[in-house]
């Protein structure tokens, strides 16, 4: 294997650059910061093989997710078993609550290499149940995270404060956020604790040199263009986001908007990023401005399942979209989403019903006898074109395997195919098995030459569609019974009807009257709305028309539950050379799969820039292996944008950071930067550095911090303001102060959410209970608007009853804090300045005492710390079961296992547990079927 | 200790001090008049409320203590009215943290006439009020509390509520299912499924 001769350990870094970033990080404390698909991860596990070989030491990993973690441990195994290192001991990971303080406490006096969950990680630090002088070095994956108020920043203090030897390396292959804000990368490198970038650009001198010098892979672009009704759907939805965007811009004036144009809607994100923009104010937008934002999201996804799911998935989903875009019952006009009302929302949904089915009824038609079945409804199906593209990719490799029959390497003729999701992979298998199949009657059309198409697979999956459909009508009409009309009426009409925005019932059917004409949509006597392509007969004798041939029936239909969908178990089953494998793109996990497979042929499905330097690396890192890609995108689509988007934008960036490495001040002198405290302490304000520290005497001043609150940043800067921070299991509170002062954070959004699920209310209710001085911290965010008011007019007088219905911000205050006389309202504009705030508050005032503010508000009969650290989704999940109280939802949590045994319970038994009402109506709403049109009593 | 209500319930009684103040024009769903009062502004038999401008504040910073002395300990409910009608407020906020904490009274802040003026509409409002809409609410419909209970994890939205709900047929055949079959709904990518079944089959608490 080549390596590095002078490493005493085996390497599997082939390439020259990666030798290079190695030796590197043997020498120095530095960041990398690597392209996308250079093998960040193979580096890293090199490296931490290299350490784990010696033996003897305490690394940590901070950073790195589930999936890498999985690649690591696997890696650093492999690793040691070809380079026989008995001293090698893999990975540990610590990753959730469920190992016990004394068993982490003996892996961590054990040694090794561990991966910890930051969470965990701060708290073992600040409890000293892991001590930072023990720790031979840290690694740091994904460091583009690790912004000034981060844990991950939190930690490398701590451990750079009390741990001045050991190494510490960085790693990321993000480098966009590194460029944003004022001179960003200083700033990182601060947080980081080290001095060093080290930028390794896919425009690198050596990386290009490794990459192109030798034989470069063979790649083969296809442009394939989308089909009209395709494009159309595109350019509605287009025009749906830009008025989307305008409609903003309107009700937001005064924020900064100039870039939000319909240029950066085809940007994969653009959804977060205006989301972004608006967070400072998020709290004071209207309902209106929030739906518009979600709105944008659903646009965005509809873009991305306009080009990977097939016609009939696609008007599937645009189904379901609709249902669930219905008003509420009761509510106004103002509450629909108004991308609905616009023509172009007409076109998306029409266009794709009209990719699946036509129905050619006139109106006179229905007019005239509106219970006639009219048999002109023909099932269109079209095709995906990149389908198409497919099956002759295969058939050119076919030719091709059939030229050359004796490969001259060591790929094994298997063909992978790349694809963007899980959904994706399984609709190309179930197309790739049966394109050649045709449906009996249509062979003397185009049966003699066996073109492949997806007919069987479409005609199949449009009988699915048709049953569902069926059901879906109830399932809505059962979950919204009051708009039942409008959703048994077809997408057209509740389109239209929106865009005449409601009228009243009886003045609706004048203006109806008049102008229906063109309207693809007419009103029988009995007053429904309906349209022809939705009626259950039509629906009916389309079912008839679609019965499975005898051909058809013998498909098999792909078992969704099939074991052998994961696909690790293809590899030791069937011979490489005749395979075809089509995965999902997973990051830098598609590195093994390129090992593991060899292919000889790579057809990429949708274009992913990482994937094609992997294909670099790979095909450089084996001369001995031809690797030939196809490379297929719509023409003129979103995709094809967002890929060159992607790729411009790690361009520049890399460009910017190279620019401000360039500037940087390299003067930093160690000891100054070592002292994170003084650093830390300028930060917040100058003037008090020297005054906060006079004032820490003979004892320290201590903040007992609820564990949970290890996601916030505050922990982190009180600990900056040299404050001990204990962390702790409370149950009641998130912070105490002293023996009397007990505060609730909550930022915002915290405060919002709390209100509404009325979390809040038992919140201050219990410490109200056991604390003398109980406080609300209502925490804005650095950079947010310091203001609770909306943008809407307050202007505008509200009756008393309309503000019980629907009560803002303000009146929930006002109520809270006449529920609780005895509360106090702390405001902060920042984490920064809470800070300051508590120490104020804490000035000659006695230390909290950790050991009673654990114990106080716990149940005498539920003991045992680690009883509590339950799991806070499923918990949310159980609130909001009907019916379900604090006290339920404990025992719930008590005496169930989870979710699955809960919905599976007996009625009987949950009867017992929680009461026979509860329990009937939590039963009832796990059992209660929505396909059932049966009006139901609420809950 | 509360005040002997003389001017019926239904009013704010305001104190002869406060006249000029442009909170006042903003006091409009709610009747007031002028009283002789240690306060600023009675709200309720047992809630008052004192006026502060930051801006005076810094300039005059023992006022609010002497203000607060007066009141001599009346009132359950003391409201620290406050006007952030400066920039940098920081200390002054700081300060009057400290100050409530010392004091027993309540911060309230309004960056805006108009806002402040709507607070002491609100405290008069809801001075009856029972405080029903910020506990514990039910959504009252199948489809909500349906929609509410599956949207609970993160990233999971209204539609695919639906979605799945829609495909499975009852909560509990959708709980009961596999991924590879919540992977087949429309709009179900990995994580979303990944994040679903996380939630339904994690243990409720932390086995021993």
């Amino acid at each position: 294997m080549p390596g590095d001769e002078k490493a005493p350990v085996k390497l599997s870094l082939p390439l020259e650059f990666q030798q290079d970033i190695f030796k590197e990080l043997r020498e120095d404390d530095e960041l990398v910061l690597l392209a996308r698909g250079l093998g960040l991860l193979r580096i890293v596990t090199n490296l931490l093989h290299s350490y784990d070989a010696a033996g003897n030491n305490l690394i940590l990993l901070v950073g790195a997710d589930e999936r890498e973690n999985v690649w690591i441990g696997e890696a650093l195994a492999e690793h040691a078993a070809v380079s026989v290192a008995p001293k090698a001991r893999g990975l540990s990971l610590v990753n959730t609550d469920l190992m016990s303080v004394g068993t982490r406490e003996k892996m961590y006096a054990q040694g090794g290499i561990f991966s910890i969950t930051s969470r965990i990680l701060i708290v073992d630090f600040l409890s000293g149940l892991l001590n930072p002088e023990t720790v031979t070095g840290v690694v740091v994956l994904h460091a583009e995270r690790v912004v000034a108020t981060s844990l991950e920043a939190f930690i490398l203090r701590i451990y750079r404060q009390k741990n001045k030897a050991g190494f510490l390396k960085a790693f990321s292959d993000s480098p966009e956020p590194f460029t944003t804000g004022f001179s960003p990368l200083t700033n990182m490198m601060k947080n980081l604790f080290l001095q060093k970038p080290s930028l390794y650009p896919r425009f690198h001198v050596s990386v290009a040199k490794s990459l192109e010098g030798r034989k470069k892979a063979e790649v083969i672009e296809l442009e394939v263009p989308m089909t009209d009704a395709m494009r159309d759907i595109q350019n509605a939805v287009l025009e749906c986001v830009e008025v989307s965007i305008s409609e903003l811009r309107k009700s937001n004036t005064g924020i900064e908007m100039e870039d939000w144009t319909l240029d950066s809607a085809l940007h994969k994100n653009f959804d977060t990023m205006i989301r972004r923009q608006l967070d400072p104010v998020w709290h004071r937008t209207t309902f209106k401005t929030r739906q518009v934002v979600r709105d944008l999201t659903l646009l965005r996804t509809i873009l991305h399942a306009l080009l990977t799911y097939d016609a009939v998935d696609f008007n599937k989903y645009l189904d379901t979209v609709l249902a669930a875009s219905q008003p509420p019952p009761g509510s106004t006009k103002q509450n629909q989403s108004p991308w609905l009302f616009l023509d172009a929302a007409d076109t998306i949904f029409t266009t794709a019903k009209r990719r699946v089915y036509t129905g050619k009824v006139s109106n006179a038609d229905l007019a005239n006898n509106p219970n006639s079945v009219p048999d002109s409804l023909e099932p269109v199906l079209e095709e995906l074109p990149k389908w198409n593209q497919l099956a002759e990719i295969l058939q050119e490799i076919e030719q091709d395997a059939y030229l050359n029959p004796t490969p001259q390497d060591t790929s094994t003729g298997a063909i992978l195919i790349m694809c963007g999701d899980q959904g994706t992979c399984r609709q190309l298998r179930e197309y790739l098995q049966i394109m050649y199949v045709k449906p009996e009657g249509e062979n003397d059309e185009d049966g003699a030459e066996s073109e492949p198409s997806a007919q069987v697979m479409m005609r199949r999956k449009l009988r699915n569609y048709l049953s569902w459909k069926g059901d879906f009508t109830k399932v809505s009409s059962a979950l919204f019974s009051e708009n039942q009309k409008a959703i048994n009426s077809s997408t057209e009409n509740r389109v239209q009807s929106g865009k005449a925005n409601k009228p009243p019932p009886n003045k609706r059917r004048r203006v109806r009257g008049g102008g229906a004409a063109g309207s693809g949509s007419t009103r029988s006597d009995t007053g429904a709305v309906r349209t022809p392509g939705d009626r259950d007969a039509h629906i009916a004798s389309l079912m008839a028309e679609l019965q499975p041939t005898e051909i058809e029936a013998m498909q098999k239909t792909e078992i969704s539950t099939d074991p052998l969908d994961d696909m690790d178990s293809y590899y030791t089953l069937f011979d490489m050379d005749s395979l075809v494998v089509i995965h999902p793109y997973d990051g830098d996990l598609d590195e093994h799969i390129l090992e593991e497979t060899k292919p000889r042929y790579v057809v990429m499905y949708e274009p992913d820039a990482a994937f094609i330097r992997r294909i670099e690396v790979y095909r450089s890192s084996h001369t001995d292996r031809t690797v030939k890609v196809f490379f297929m995108y719509y023409g003129g689509s979103v995709e094809e944008q967002r890929y060159l988007s992607a790729v411009r934008r790690e361009k520049d960036a890399f460009t910017r950071l190279i620019r401000e490495r360039g500037n940087m001040a390299l003067t930093l002198n160690n000891d100054a930067n070592l002292d994170p405290q003084e650093s830390f302490l300028r930060t917040i304000n100058t003037r008090i550095a020297g005054g906060g520290r006079l004032a820490a005497t003979t004892q320290p001043p201590r903040v007992v911090v609820d564990v949970r609150e290890f996601r916030s940043s505050l922990p982190s800067l009180l600990h900056g303001r040299s404050i001990v921070v204990v962390p702790c299991m409370l149950t009641v509170g998130d912070y105490v102060l002293t023996p009397q002062i007990c505060i609730e954070r909550k930022s915002i959004r915290d405060l919002i959410g709390s209100f509404t699920n009325g979390r809040l209310y038992n919140q201050v209710e219990a410490m109200m209970e056991h604390y003398k001085s109980p406080m609300l911290l209502i925490e804005f965010d650095q950079n947010k608007s310091f203001t609770l008011e909306p943008f809407s007019d307050l202007s505008a007088p509200s009756t008393t009853a309309g503000l019980a219905v629907a009560p803002d911000l303000q009146s929930k205050l006002v109520m809270l804090t006449l529920a609780f006389p005895r509360l106090k309202i702390i405001w902060s504009s920042s984490p920064y300045q809470t800070a300051e705030i508590f120490s104020e508050l804490k000035k000659q005032a006695e230390e909290p005492d950790p050991l009673k503010a654990v114990q106080i508000g716990l149940d005498p009969s539920m003991q045992g710390d680690e009883m509590r650290s339950f799991n806070q989704v499923t918990q949310d999940m159980l609130r909001a079961l009907p019916g379900a109280n604090e006290k339920i939802v404990t025992t719930l949590t008590l005496e169930v296992e989870s979710l699955m045994e809960l919905a599976n319970m007996e009625e009987k038994e949950l009867c017992k547990l929680i009461g026979t009402d509860v329990g009937r109506r939590i039963h009832r709403f796990f059992n209660r079927s929505v396909y059932e049109d049966v009006a139901v009593p609420t809950l | 200790q509360a005040l002997p209500s003389r001017s019926g319930p239904s009013s704010i009684l305001v104190s002869p001090r406060q006249k000029g103040n442009p909170i006042l024009n903003s006091v409009r769903s709610v009747a007031w008049e002028y009283s002789d009062i240690p306060a600023d502004y009675v709200l309720g038999a047992t809630t008052c409320a004192l006026f502060l401008s930051l801006k005076y504040h810094r300039l005059h910073p023992e006022y609010i203590y002497n203000r607060i002395r007066d009141l001599k300990g009346q009132y359950q409910l003391r409201i620290l009215l406050t006007m952030v009608d400066i920039e940098n407020h920081e200390e002054s906020l700081r300060e009057l943290s400290k100050t409530s904490l010392v004091n027993n009274v309540t911060v309230m802040l309004a960056w805006s006439a108009q806002e402040a003026g709507r607070y002491l509409e609100l405290f008069k409002t809801f001075e009856h009020a029972a405080p029903t809409s910020i506990r514990a609410q039910r959504s009252s419909t199948y489809s909500d509390s349906l929609v509410e209970f599956i949207t609970v994890p993160r990233g999971i939205n209204k539609t695919d509520a639906i979605g799945l709900v829609s495909n499975f047929g009852s909560v509990r055949t959708a709980v009961n299912a596999g991924p590879e079959e919540i992977g087949l709904i429309a709009g179900w990518g990995e994580k979303k499924v990944q994040r679903w079944c996380n939630a339904v089959r994690e243990p409720f608490r932390i086995k021993k």
